[in-house]
């Protein structure tokens, strides 16, 4: 596949254009579009991390590819490389030098890129599609968490074929972050725990969980000393529930809100819900940043417990999103995410053939005032 | 001020309204116009438990309601639309504190079934994701599958890279099909999955993990709603000297493939015959009183209460004379037990005891604990 593959988006720089009235519901906000985004859906999207200048964005697809572009100054984005794996790639992160990639994948292997060699060895194997990947880098140890379908956590040094460690969960691990000392994994069935891995990753804590449906995603927030100190969980109900571990007062403190989901507050009609496909935390302000399949996201204020502001409808589901290490670029991505099959009646097939176009990824690059920033300061 | 005779028999229609003075502490019962005194002996205890038992039950048509800061319960009954107070029972005798737990058992009762059924319908018309667990605190309801978006995804791709999408549909048109009715069932509480569903969040521990995708033969296709049939059929039509078959066959429903060993928890599952037991012709109005066959309250009119006699404490002919005829209750009663609503004869003393076998309450001694429920005698 080529990198200027047949998806060549826009591309223009500016945003925020005022006055315009043609709707275009593919990309609502006028945000810069992605050039030749991968062709199938895309499930995850990493910034590169503050040690690299520049930001870089991967996006892994179930194109099974994983491609990097380069976001320059004025919101031109360049392709710059890809990699394939044989399955649909689920889950990506950088490391902490901004030197290399890890992939997860379904095809149950975990993959490092070396952006400099453009080069990927396998470092890990499961026996389930690995469904996240997250790099922990100790000050006595560093290596890449693999959460897995087939209910184990592994724990890899890059350097070796079996794993330093692993941790039976009681389910499929669904989803998962890492702020270290702190390490969350949301499972099937409800599951929450949390792991703390100083000297070595064990287990925490087994969390009841918040939520009555499927857990979606999770996110670390921290404190204001920079120290992750709780976690928003999202579920396919259209709602995140904010979680402190040590609260002051557990009841108060720990709270649900409700999120994408139509009709607002009007209880007259039934609402439609949807899934929250990915949740982010801005680096600097501390607000989150969350994404449906009803095509919008949220900025969210979990201290004022305010909602800051939501975006026009998009035509496809949001599948994941990422802010950059410095919270000045906002990347989402429009594609199509299996959520209809709730929807259909009669003949799911063509329903899935018919969304699978368009996919792109859009970034929201912050000027100032644009609504990415709380009013306060953090 | 003059002391209100009426009340002292327990007859005062004027209730609070009263002119003349009620004394507390008196026996108290105050009935809002039956007639007939309550029997010596029979207090507020026994009034809760009925309460207890006929609520659990829980006939569409009649409704507890209680206030949680008082020790104050209402009885209504729903027919044709219009709720009528029929008796207000005021546990003056009870510690409030036990008065207030049983009244919040009961409460959480209904609660649950509310919310469930309220969860159902919004899960059904919102077209949210169906494949997700499902839970009310404290327990979780089984009967769900939980399979990710993502896993969906991968079987459908790995269906199409195979060429046969056929087996995919048939297992996702399953699953649909297996929550579809599990929701509905679950929407429309009928009186056996009611049972069911209590009994399992009284007991989380009976859940068992769901199926994994794919295991497409997972039991509960077949709707249980049939089932549970076995229970005294006849054990509450007007003039039914039997009141038989209390036991009921455990593992009853064909929520089975899992667990729910205790059909119910709380031993009065035979009184969960929909409402044939108690919508007596017209009048719906099941009057409570204890009092015998001639009570009834201004709202109905018809005698229907002779069905309801059956509840009545009072060894009367409908009612099982002795704990002998609870002995079919008596297998259940262990596990009964577990679910705290009952006690375990080892929680009671021996004077308790005593008293709960014995065939009436002796002024001064009731006790304050609930019955074991194999003593529960209709």
């Amino acid at each position: 596949m080529s990198l200027f593959g047949t998806n060549t988006g826009f591309g223009s720089g500016g945003t925020g254009v005022f006055g315009t009235t043609t709707t275009d519901s593919h990309n609502p906000m006028k945000d810069v579009e992605v050039t030749s985004p991968p062709d199938d859906s895309i499930s995850c999207l990493a910034f590169s991390p503050p040690t690299m200048p520049g930001n870089f964005l991967i996006g892994g697809s179930w194109a099974n590819d994983v491609r990097c572009w380069e976001v320059q100054d004025n919101g031109q984005t360049v392709p710059k490389a890809q990699q394939m794996h044989t399955g649909p790639v689920l889950d990506v992160c950088w490391s902490d030098d901004g030197s290399k990639v890890f992939t997860a994948s379904c095809d149950k292997t975990a993959k490092m890129w070396d952006l400099n060699s453009n080069q990927t060895i396998q470092i890990a194997q499961h026996e389930g599609p690995i469904r996240t990947i997250h790099w922990i880098k100790a000050p006595n140890y560093s290596c890449v968490m693999t959460g897995s379908w087939d209910k184990t956590l592994k724990f890899w040094d890059t350097r070796s074929p079996n794993p330093m460690m692993s941790l039976q969960m009681p389910e499929r691990c669904f989803c998962a972050d890492v702020v270290y000392p702190m390490a969350v994994v949301a499972t099937a069935e409800r599951g929450l725990i949390v792991y703390q891995l100083e000297n070595q990753p064990s287990e925490f804590r087994r969390i009841e969980s918040p939520l009555k449906h499927q857990h979606r995603c999770v996110a670390i927030f921290k404190d204001k000393q920079s120290k992750p100190t709780g976690f928003a969980l999202g579920s396919i109900e259209g709602r995140v529930a904010i979680h402190y571990i040590n609260p002051p007062n557990p009841a108060k403190d720990n709270f649900t809100f409700k999120c994408h989901r139509s009709n607002g507050t009007n209880t007259a009609t039934p609402q439609d819900i949807y899934a929250v496909n990915a949740i982010s935390f801005h680096p600097v302000h501390g607000t989150l940043a969350t994404v449906g399949s009803d095509g919008r996201f949220s900025f969210w204020d979990k201290d004022a417990r305010t909602k800051l502001k939501t975006s026009e409808q998009l035509d496809q589901p949001i599948t994941a999103c990422c802010f950059n290490n410095n919270g000045n670029i906002f990347a989402y991505a429009s594609s199509y995410d299996w959520s209809k099959m709730s929807r259909v009646n009669d003949d799911c097939y063509v329903h899935y053939y018919i969304q699978q176009q368009n996919t792109s990824i859009l970034l929201s690059i912050n000027y100032r005032g644009r609504g990415l920033c709380r009013t306060t300061s953090f | 001020m003059t002391v209100c005779n009426f009340f002292l028999q327990g007859r005062c229609r004027y209730g609070e309204k009263c002119w003349n003075e009620h004394p507390r502490g008196e026996r108290g019962g105050d009935y809002r116009g039956t007639q007939q005194p309550s029997r010596g002996g029979q207090t507020n205890t026994h009034v809760l438990h009925v309460i207890y038992l006929t609520t659990l039950c829980f006939c569409e048509q009649n409704r507890i309601q209680i206030q949680p800061d008082s020790t104050e319960c209402v009885l209504q009954n729903k027919y044709h639309g219009i709720t009528r107070v029929i008796h207000r029972y005021r546990l003056l005798q009870m510690n409030s504190s036990d008065a207030l737990r049983f009244v919040s058992l009961l409460h959480a009762c209904f609660y649950f079934r509310d919310t469930i059924q309220k969860d159902m319908e919004i899960w059904q018309t919102s077209g949210q994701w169906p494949f997700s667990c499902y839970s009310v605190l404290p327990g979780k309801l089984s009967g769900f599958v939980e399979v990710s978006p993502e896993e969906l995804r991968l079987e459908y791709y790995t269906g199409r890279a195979s060429g046969d999408l056929q087996a995919y549909m048939n297992s996702v048109q399953q699953l649909a099909d297996q929550w579809r009715s599990r929701v509905q069932e679950l929407r429309t509480m009928s009186s056996s999955t009611r049972i069911s569903v209590i009994s399992e969040l009284n007991d989380p521990s009976s859940q068992t993990s769901t199926h994994e995708f794919g295991s497409s033969a997972s039991g509960f296709g077949t709707t249980s709603s049939s089932s549970s049939s076995g229970f005294g059929a006849g054990g509450f039509g007007p003039g039914s000297q039997s009141s038989s078959s209390f036991s009921f066959a455990p593992s009853k429903t064909g929520f089975g493939a899992t667990n729910t060993q205790h059909a119910s928890g709380f031993g009065s599952g035979a009184f969960a015959q929909p409402p044939s037991g108690f919508s007596a012709p017209a009048a719906s109005a099941s009057s409570f009183s204890f009092a015998g066959p001639a009570a009834d309250d201004k709202s109905s009119a018809a005698a229907a209460s002779s069905s309801v006699s059956a509840f009545s404490f009072k060894p009367s002919p409908g009612g099982s004379p002795a704990p002998a005829d609870g002995g079919g209750f008596g297998q259940s009663s262990t596990r009964a037990a577990d679910t705290g609503l009952f006690s375990a004869h080892s929680d009671l003393t021996a004077e308790e005891l005593k008293e709960f076998t014995a065939k009436r309450f002796t002024l001064g001694q009731i006790p304050l604990k609930p019955p074991p429920a194999d003593l529960l005698v209709v």
